[in-house]
């Protein structure tokens, strides 16, 4: 009866404009973020490398190799290129100062040995968990990150020693080890693969590892730093590529392009975002104006139910549950959109050779949760004002 | 004192400027011509109005410190009121209209209230809307809603002024009924008609 009352003397035109604003918004808003955090997550989990990071060195010319101009970092250099504000981090990537080769020591594997190239980077630029990324003097195996090129190196010397080729899981259960040596001595250390990398040449080991090595079997003095990794902000990588640029640096081309491509897509669902909150918000600004409007139209039923007794609450009670069912179709209308979308939008990056995940990210409906109780806590103050003016 | 009547210039027995004491279960007539503030007397009394020098207490309580849900229990189950410009909604029926108010205390029973539709000679009314009535027969159904309530006061602005006299003794009667069912009084502000009724005091504005 009290609806009957208090919602019927309405301009429904008003009202269905801003349910379909709403509904745009709300329908935009979940696709955007949800899409934001999947072109994040693109590419992730692929490289043991953490995202948004790239091993750098100078571009060599034919001048450094005259020894005319330098190819390695100085502290100096890597300080400034700390301080630019596209740039989250950066480290020296160091190197043996010794000699290392690497060998099967798996009685079900054939012998295969090589003299290699071993790097270690700080455990921050790596997606592997520190516990697993730890060696100290006295550990009988030291964990390492294989370059993807060198498995595939191994598959090749497998398959013409007649036996199967082995997979990235199977590869993580061969026993290796390492030989160290210098002129005077030689140590044998076990190895274990925890993981591939497809943007680093060579293998990497625990820093400490390479601490120990460098100090005990070192030959020269003082190493010169010639990579150093960085890592760039979200959306940003755009900068980063220009300043590789401007100071004459060089990278593996592979990171840049998925770099480029996320900073490029990232920007742009970041537009779409920022006119979906917008959208939301005209549109929750003008289903309030309309609540407002519809509680002046009704103001005489308003002020005389408040005279004939009725608690401003339970008239507060009805405006506000009204407009809360009125936004919550709307919010489940504009989920149901985005699930249409998704299916439309999952389909088609698929075609094109983009593998995204098709699980719902849970910020998407966070954010519509959020949408609804902000405008939920706006709707109930506007009917509180709106009645206890009345009164 | 309501601000805009202070300029005017009022009876010595008029009681806007001196003290004044409505004695509960009185029925009292409160006699005053046009423009004198009956209204206004209404308006003050029901914590419509706040616009008025001096003090108005209810149960001892100084009324300009009830909160809007102290005045709400109060229009709830101690003051009812028919207003002068009866304040129904038009568009509902006579039914939805009583409901509305009977809805809050659960008083009467749908029977009751026809009954009292059929002693005041509208029961075929039940289903109308209201502004479809004349503005006798919504007089009587503002008079039916206000007794639809628990109340110690009722205070009725000209209740009458569009019903003959036999509907303004049936009205009358219904509403004397009611308050000695309650052991409440009553104001009714008049023009100067008493209505054959033989009230317990009256006040001039």
């Amino acid at each position: 009866m009290l609806n009957k009352l208090l919602f019927r003397n309405q301009d429904k035109k008003q009202l269905v404009i801003a349910i379909i604003g709403s509904f745009l918004g709300i329908t935009f808003l979940i696709t955007s973020i949800h899409y934001l955090i999947k072109v994040n997550e693109f590419g992730e989990g692929a490289d043991i490398l953490g995202p948004n990071t790239i091993i750098v060195q100078k571009e060599v010319s034919n001048s450094s190799t005259l020894n005319l101009t330098k190819t390695d970092f100085s502290q100096a250099e890597i300080d400034k290129l700390k301080k630019e504000p596209y740039i989250l981090d950066v480290k020296p990537v160091i190197s043996n100062n010794f000699d290392v080769s690497f060998e099967t020591a798996d009685p079900l594997v054939p012998r295969f040995r090589s003299d290699v190239f071993i790097q270690t980077v700080d455990p921050e630029f790596l997606d592997v968990k520190s516990a697993k990324w730890n060696w100290k003097e006295g550990d009988t195996i030291v964990p390492i990150i294989l370059p993807r090129d060198f498995l595939v190196m191994l598959n090749t010397f497998m398959s013409a020693s007649g036996i199967p080729q082995v997979s990235d899981d199977l590869a993580m259960d061969i026993r290796f080890k390492f030989t160290l040596s210098n002129e005077t001595s030689k140590e044998w250390v076990n190895a274990k693969i925890i993981g591939f990398t497809n943007e680093v040449a060579s293998i990497l080991v625990p820093e400490d590892f390479m601490a120990y090595g460098n100090a005990k079997y070192g030959i020269a003095a003082d190493r010169k730093i010639t990579q150093i990794m960085i890592s760039g902000r979200e959306s940003e990588f755009g900068l980063v590529e220009e300043m590789l640029k401007t100071k004459h640096l060089e990278s593996k081309n592979s990171q840049l392009v998925v770099g480029r491509l996320k900073s490029m897509v990232g920007t742009l669902i970041l537009v779409v975002l920022g006119i979906s909150v917008i959208a939301v918000f005209v549109s929750g600004l003008v289903l309030i104006q309309y609540a407002q409007l519809l509680m002046s139209r009704n103001a005489y039923e308003v002020r005389t139910l408040l005279r004939i007794g009725y608690a401003p609450k339970v008239l507060i009670r009805s405006f506000f549950i009204y407009f809360l069912k009125i936004f919550g179709w709307v919010s489940l209308l504009g989920f149901g959109m985005f699930f249409v979308f998704k299916i439309w939008l999952d389909a088609m990056f698929e075609e094109g050779g983009l593998y995204i995940g098709t699980s719902i990210t849970w910020p998407s409906v966070l954010a519509l949760f959020l949408a609804y109780s902000l405008f939920g806590i706006a709707s109930f103050f506007n009917a509180k004002r709106g009645i206890y003016k009345q009164f | 004192m309501p601000v805009p009547l202070a300029s005017i210039q009022h009876a010595p027995d008029s009681i806007w400027g001196r003290e004044i004491v409505l004695e509960p279960g009185k029925k009292i007539m409160l006699n005053a011509s046009s423009g004198k503030g009956k209204s206004t007397f209404t308006n003050v009394i029901f914590g419509l109005r706040k616009d008025f020098q001096g003090k108005l207490y209810y149960n001892q309580q100084d009324t300009a410190t009830f909160t809007p849900e102290e005045w709400i229990e109060i229009r709830q189950s101690k003051i009812s009121v028919v207003f002068q410009d009866l304040q129904l909604f038009p568009e509902l029926s006579v039914k939805d209209n009583l409901h509305l108010k009977n809805d809050l205390k659960h008083v009467y029973t749908d029977q009751e209230l026809r009954h009292f539709l059929a002693q005041l000679e509208i029961e075929n009314k039940w289903e109308q809307p209201c502004g479809l009535l004349s503005m006798g027969q919504q007089q009587r159904v503002a008079i039916i809603r206000a007794l639809c309530q628990p109340f110690e006061w009722l205070i009725l602005d000209e209740p009458f002024s569009h019903l003959d006299v036999e509907n303004s003794q049936r009205s009358l009667q219904l509403i004397d009924q009611r308050c000695n069912e309650l052991n409440a009084g009553f104001v009714l502000t008049t023009l100067g008609e008493n209505h054959d009724f033989t009230y317990d005091q009256e006040l001039k504005l």
